[in-house]
């Protein structure tokens, strides 16, 4: 167990920055053509990253509406801050973060989030879980119902490959703390996978 | 299977998750709609803000300054014993009706208390008030022809101010204030 926590970053690297040489070029034109306010061009990095960031939205959210709601934001925010995108980090990066946080903003304010797991937990079938094939859903189904902090380092970590140090700076939190909301999620997913009679 | 196993065989499987996932519907139209309008820039929100703050520490400066700085406002001072200063009257200027009512309070007691007196002393009272009159009756005839003159002013004043002595004295009257609408 401790070597699972402890793991280095490098067993788990980001899975969804990866894009090949073609896309790199055409992304890198329509982000100069995008910061420029060329709106067709932003368009086309709205098509070429909105499954990865709405894929993250419904991870972290758990719910159709809401995953939409921060997914437009997510792009409306990084549209009013294209002009500081340096290329720094990957675009689909610099997305992610903004993605997180506007699902952060949204869960503070919203109060549904006590609302989203009881119908979660009511729901045979997550809408995440139906990205998944065969025993993957019920993984996806209890993942949604994991509290909001276990489920959030979770999906950041587990599913989408940052770090701790990257989770947690992206959530705001110390990487010790996600290294125990990650502890935290494990058990709570085994406990319910257990009693679903799951096998990995 | 231990815990251990059971976590790796976990976070494996959690590895399989699909990361993309493409919504229901197209999200594009609402956002092309937002970013189509003009942006607000970002500077005027703080600049507004900077405004208010600065309009706000001024007044309330200038409310606090006034407070500790302002005087107390002055109370005015009655002057019990009125004295007729040296003044300067106009052609158009006149007795007061303050002076004209006290003129007839004065008369009213006057004539009682002379009715007390003795004939003699009455008549003596009597010269002296007609000979303050007829100064008077000079005096304001000198002024129609010369209005502005400062010495027939002084000595009109004199004459109204020994009067008024007089009549006081008689009469044992309360003081009251001769007054020209104009001093």
């Amino acid at each position: 167990m401790e070597a699972l926590l402890t793991a280095p970053v490098s067993d788990y690297s980001p899975r969804m920055v990866a894009l090949n040489t073609p896309e790199r070029t055409d992304e890198a034109d329509w982000i100069a053509r995008a910061q420029r306010s060329d709106a067709r061009a932003f368009e086309s990095l709205y098509r070429m990253h909105i499954d990865k960031v709405y894929g993250l939205c419904l991870r972290m959210t758990g719910n159709v509406a809401e995953a939409e709601d921060c997914a437009q934001e997510a792009f409306i925010q990084a549209w009013n801050k294209l002009d500081r995108f340096r290329g720094d980090s990957a675009f689909a990066t610099w997305l992610h973060r903004i993605a997180v946080n506007s699902v952060l903003g949204r869960m503070r304010k919203s109060k549904r989030e006590t609302e989203r797991i009881q119908v979660a937990a009511e729901m045979p079938s997550s809408p995440a879980s139906v990205a998944d094939s065969g025993e993957l859903r019920d993984l996806a189904d209890a993942v949604d119902r994991l509290p909001q902090g276990a489920r959030h380092v979770f999906v950041l970590h587990a599913v989408y490959g940052y770090s701790h140090e990257e989770a947690g700076k992206m959530l705001g939190i110390a990487a010790g703390t996600s290294k125990a909301q990650l502890h935290r999620a494990r058990r709570l997913l085994a406990q319910q996978l257990e009693e679903q009679g799951f096998e990995a | 299977m231990n815990e251990i196993e059971r976590d790796d065989q976990l976070i494996a499987a959690a590895g399989g998750l699909s990361t993309e996932i493409s919504p229901e519907r197209d999200l594009w139209p609402e956002i092309a709609e937002v970013i189509a309008k003009p942006a607000r820039s970002r500077w005027m929100p703080m600049l507004a803000q900077a405004a208010a703050v600065v309009l706000l520490i001024g007044a309330s400066s200038g409310v606090t300054y006034l407070a500790v700085k302002e005087e107390p406002q002055l109370v005015p001072v009655v002057v019990q014993d009125l004295r007729f200063e040296r003044a300067a009257f106009g052609a158009e200027h006149t007795l007061g009706s303050v002076y004209r009512s006290a003129q007839g309070d004065y008369q009213s007691q006057l004539d009682r208390q002379l009715e007390r007196l003795s004939p003699e002393v009455r008549a003596e009272i009597e010269r002296n008030l007609t000979l303050i009159r007829d100064s008077i009756a000079e005096i304001n005839a000198a002024l129609k022809e010369n209005p502005d003159n400062a010495l027939l002013q002084d000595l009109l004043v004199n004459s109204y101010r020994e009067q008024h002595a007089l009549m006081r004295r008689v009469g044992s009257l309360t003081q009251r204030v001769m007054a020209r609408k104009d001093i």
